[in-house]
């Protein structure tokens, strides 16, 4: 999987200070513009694609600017919010291990895809890890795209076969007697892990404890902690 | 068990179990059109176009050397194109000819932007 370092807009690199070669020939400064280079044969096949798909109808010219409103609204912090009303209110946590979706959506998230999501509890006797071995589910309506380790290969190929020593790369170490359950998403069926409130948070609010949730540890990759505690 | 054997049983994507290298903990914004691309995807789903899994097959359908070396986006793409073809809703040529004009339409716009001095 190719990775873009800088490419988030950090605006540390001048445009000019670089030694690749350029395709054209001023060189007075100027501000980055949009498409500094050539775009790539797949990036004019997205292009022509869409382009000829509103032209027949099949879309409308507005819905793919839509849905990029869509995912950006997406984040973990909405999974956040919902793991914290899960460690204090029983009623919904209930609700939410018997039925994700419904839960979430009551609780204001809707699903923009046709997927069930299914809830899976961590507690003192079972850690849960989810993945996609076919190719990158993932439960974005509650966590946003997923990171590019979830759809790689590495992880794929392994989270199956030897969670522990996948988890230990995380830094994240389960006793032996703890068992450990993998959930392999498809198409249709997505997982979202709740975690375990971390000790020491009788006295947090929803909000302080909704703060306290990571993207990694609704994958299971990692267990949910206070600030205070070390890695 | 046989290679050839292997090869059947184990379609590209379905990696699960097997033998890999450590994770490598990367990750990165999503280039303008990979987000696009991923919207069309959403958007072809929502209009039963193209489904989830029709996809997954699409880039399975794509074979180990260029599932292999495309990225990510690319490989959903070049899956999308395929999965069009075999549905009739888009012809190879027609793609062919907006291809070019695409191209040819930023390289214009690129010119013009050049010459305003941006």
């Amino acid at each position: 999987m190719t990775t873009h370092p800088g490419s988030a807009g950090d605006g540390q690199h001048p445009p000019h200070d670089h030694d690749h070669d350029h395709d054209h020939d001023h060189d007075h400064p100027h501000a980055p513009i949009a498409q500094e280079t050539e775009p790539s044969y797949f990036e004019l096949m997205e292009t022509a694609i869409r382009e000829l798909l509103v032209e027949r109808k099949l879309f409308g010219p507005d819905e793919i600017r839509r849905q990029i409103e869509v995912l950006d609204s997406r984040t973990p912090a909405l999974g956040a919010k919902v793991v914290a009303r899960a460690w204090v209110d029983p009623s919904f946590r209930e609700k939410l291990l018997e039925n994700g979706r419904e839960a979430c959506e009551e609780f204001g998230i809707s699903f923009y895809d046709d997927t069930e999501l299914i809830v899976l509890e961590n507690t003192e006797a079972v850690h849960n890890l989810i993945v996609c071995t076919l190719c990158s589910c993932y439960p974005r309506p509650v966590l946003g795209l997923p990171p590019d380790w979830y759809k790689a290969r590495n992880y794929r190929a392994r989270a199956v076969i030897e969670p522990r020593k996948v988890l230990a790369e995380f830094g994240t170490f389960i006793p032996d007697e703890v068992e450990v359950r993998v959930s392999d998403s498809t198409a249709a069926v997505r997982f979202l892990v709740l975690p375990m409130r971390p000790a020491g948070t009788d006295h947090y609010d929803e909000e302080q404890l909704a703060s306290l949730v990571t993207r990694d540890a609704m994958i299971g990759v990692i267990p949910v902690r206070t600030g205070q505690e070390t890695a | 068990m046989s290679q050839t054997e292997n090869l059947v049983n184990r379609l590209p994507n379905d990696i699960g179990g097997l033998g890999a290298g450590q994770i490598e903990m990367t990750d990165h914004e999503l280039l303008p059109w990979e987000k696009r691309c991923h919207a069309l995807a959403d958007v072809l789903d929502f209009h039963k176009i193209i489904n989830t899994e029709e996809k997954r097959r699409g880039v399975e359908a794509l074979g180990t050397e260029l599932v292999g070396k495309l990225s990510y986006y690319e490989r959903w793409i070049v899956a999308f194109a395929n999965i069009l073809f075999q549905k009739r809703i888009l012809a190879p040529e027609h793609l062919a000819v907006k291809m070019d004009e695409v191209q040819k339409r930023l390289r214009d716009e690129a010119a013009r932007a050049a010459r305003a001095g941006l």
